[in-house]
């Protein structure tokens, strides 16, 4: 057995997956560092849709990727509750095809011990007032609305008060190698203009959309590709529920409420540059129509905001050889392993929804591979406010 | 796409770089510096994450006024204007538009919640076991607020006073503990009543009006006790 305080991880990439990592590593004792070359949370983290996903989204496709997001809304609510409006989300049919999805979706639901409850038109519009008059029904789950900022910075605040280092605005240049080992990081210090190596005993890669890209300095090729999605906020929250569609999960079927607006999402196109996220008219009115379909009143309030995050597609899916499959929604791939290049493990997959859970899943990979056997406790810690992360003072 | 000049501070000349950015109808400051960041300037420096108004990081000052990166759209300046972003004034800065808000937070009681009781279709329907539906409060703590604020004093500033005032709306059981707080020497009384914050805020959050009520509050129950300190002699 091995002490986790000698041993130093260094995370690359400030999003929801980096925090949750960085707070698990350091509840369990390790020394972690974490580098993001902007301010945290500025990647695809800050700017997803802020659904938190009961898992009823994916349940019919894959019951255990439904079950997995269904035990982190447990959590999360319980160890976060000032970062989920914790309403319902309602699977309306508005029309016959969608109702008669019904029942595939409620018996996959009940498989993965999502609760779902059917709803006659009349108790969906006494909930929601403002849904399109002519729907059939619809089933209730426990989705919610998370903050997409402060659900991560509740993570944040917890690794810092446990001694990680974070540094935000330092970008990792490069990878520094022993032979075929990994064995630190180059960084260039955006405050200072200075570049200076870091050492550690391993490198995870939580950099998301540019995952690629971190491999690539070690000159390993992960088969991701960058695909960006778009959202649309008007101002005027329509309902207090989430709304989606009965069906198999397509465009354009998601109206999330969130403080006093009403954002529907999304859309998905492929590109080669993660940073390219620039917004396609089409998008916009595409989204528009389909806010309107659901909640007609939509036509009736103001643009407010469109933008895009992007989502690492997966390029290539993971089997046993090729890398731990951990869950059936994220990989850490183990370098050593696939690629003979040692010290360095990538993430790829994932929700914001699950951050926790993959915290737990790639520190359980960093504990079998220094030899330390220390449980994970982030599940049963309620986790600071997000504020205690700035009133632990300046970061320097 | 039309294009526009932005001028853009950089803290290693101590004065703004120009660069030439495309625009259509719904890019936004923070858009402009994205740009900027990926064609020509990597190491440029500022806040965002959410981009659609909900964080409270992207604050900066366009033309001297303080906005949110994230919605100020550059179509909203009129051509004949320059466009001119620097970082929020009063602001810890760490470099170009960035800044640590750790002194924003700080003035913030510890236990002020976040969540509240929705304020649309309130007659509608609630779930078995849920009392109410629930929504994030309008206040994003972006600091625009604070930063307009033309007290030179050191106080609390009108964030952290209105986050207290939501705390009575929220919780009147408790409200003297927290008129207590806003009581203080740093509290309240330091207001001159300019309104500029009421004014800047992008999310309707009026912490002017909310000062005032807490001003009145105290005056309330400071009367108040005395009438009963008079009936009690
Ligand atoms: C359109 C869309 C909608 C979504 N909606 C939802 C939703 O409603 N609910 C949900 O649960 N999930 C949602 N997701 C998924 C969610 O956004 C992601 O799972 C999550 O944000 C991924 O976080 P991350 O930390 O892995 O990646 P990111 O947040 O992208 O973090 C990676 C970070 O690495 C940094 N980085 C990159 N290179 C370097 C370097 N060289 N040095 C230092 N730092 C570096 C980047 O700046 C970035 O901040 C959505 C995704 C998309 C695309
Ligand atoms: S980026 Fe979140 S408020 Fe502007």
């Amino acid at each position: 057995m091995s002490n986790a305080s000698d041993t130093h991880v260094v995370v690359v990439g400030g999003g929801g997956t980096g925090a949750a990592i960085l707070y698990d590593l350091v509840q369990r004792g390790f020394k972690a560092t974490l580098f993001e070359r902007g301010e945290l949370t500025c990647g695809s983290t800050g700017r997803h849709h802020g659904l938190l996903h009961s898992g009823a989204r994916y349940v019919v496709k894959d019951r255990e990727v439904g079950r997995e997001c269904m035990d982190e809304v447990r959590i999360l609510t319980r160890i976060a509750p000032e970062a989920i409006e914790a309403n319902r989300g309602i699977f309306v049919a508005f029309d016959e095809e969608e109702l008669a999805f019904r029942e595939t979706f409620e018996q996959a639901c009940a498989e993965a011990d999502i609760p779902a409850q059917w709803l006659t038109s009349e108790q969906v519009l006494a909930m929601e007032p403002r849904l399109n008059p002519g729907l059939l029904g619809g089933v209730m789950v426990p989705d919610g609305t998370l903050d997409a900022y402060r659900l991560p910075m509740h993570f944040f605040a917890g690794a810092r008060k446990l001694g990680a280092v974070i540094r935000n605005f330092t970008r990792v240049e490069s990878l520094v190698f022993e032979g075929r080992r990994i064995a630190g990081v180059t960084v260039h210090d955006l405050r200072t203009g200075a570049d200076e190596t870091v050492k550690c005993d391993l490198v995870i890669n939580a950099t998301g959309g540019w995952a690629g890209r971190l491999a690539a300095m070690a000159d390993i090729e992960l088969p991701i590709t960058p695909a960006p999605g778009t959202m649309l906020a008007h101002q005027g929250r329509l309902v207090n529920n989430i709304i989606e569609r009965l069906r198999p999960a397509s465009d354009g079927d998601i109206l999330v409420p969130q403080r006093g607006l009403s954002i529907i999402g999304s859309t998905q196109w492929q590109t080669d540059d993660p940073d390219d996220c620039t917004v396609p008219d089409a998008d916009v009115e595409f989204l528009t129509k389909a806010a309107i379909e659901m909640v007609p009143d939509f036509k009736e309030t103001a643009y407010h905001k469109a933008w895009a995050a992007v989502r690492p597609l997966a390029g290539a899916s993971s089997t046993e050889e090729e890398g731990r499959e951990l869950s059936r929604d994220f990989d850490v791939r183990d370098h050593a392993k696939l690629d003979n290049v040692e010290g360095m493990l990538s993430l790829t997959g994932g929700k914001a929804t699950t951050l926790r859970a993959m915290g737990e899943k790639t520190v359980d990979v960093v504990c079998d591979l220094f030899d330390v056997d220390t449980p994970c406790r982030t599940a049963s810690e309620p986790l600071p406010n997000y504020r205690h992360f700035f009133r632990q003072g300046v970061l320097v | 796409m039309n294009e526009r000049t932005v001028a853009v501070y950089r803290t290693a000349t101590q004065k703004v770089s120009e660069f030439t950015v495309p625009y259509n109808e719904r890019t936004t400051i923070i858009d402009a510096l994205e740009y900027i960041r990926l064609q020509e300037e990597p190491d440029l420096m500022f806040r965002q994450s959410c981009h659609h108004g909900s964080c409270g990081t992207c604050g900066v000052a366009v033309n001297g006024e303080f906005v949110l990166a994230c919605i100020k759209r550059l179509a909203d300046i009129p051509e004949d204007q320059p466009v001119r972003i620097e970082p929020l004034p009063t602001m810890h800065q760490i470099g170009d538009l960035a800044f640590d808000p750790a002194e924003f937070f700080n003035e913030f009681p510890d236990d002020i919640t976040y969540t509240r009781v929705s304020d649309v279709n309130t007659d509608a329907a609630v779930p078995e076991g849920m009392e109410h539906y629930e929504r994030f409060e309008n206040c994003i703590e972006c600091g625009l607020c604070v930063t307009s604020c033309p007290v030179t004093e050191d106080w609390m500033g009108p964030a952290a006073l209105a986050s207290i005032h939501r705390m009575v709306e929220k919780s009147p059981h408790e409200a003297d503990r927290w008129l207590d707080l806003a009581a203080d020497a740093r509290g309240v009384e330091r207001c001159t009543k300019n309104f500029s914050c009421s004014r800047v805020c992008p999310t309707g959050v009026a912490p002017g009006k909310r000062i005032t009520l807490l001003g009145a509050a105290i005056k309330k129950r400071a009367k108040a006790r005395a009438a009963e300190g008079e009936s009690d002699a």
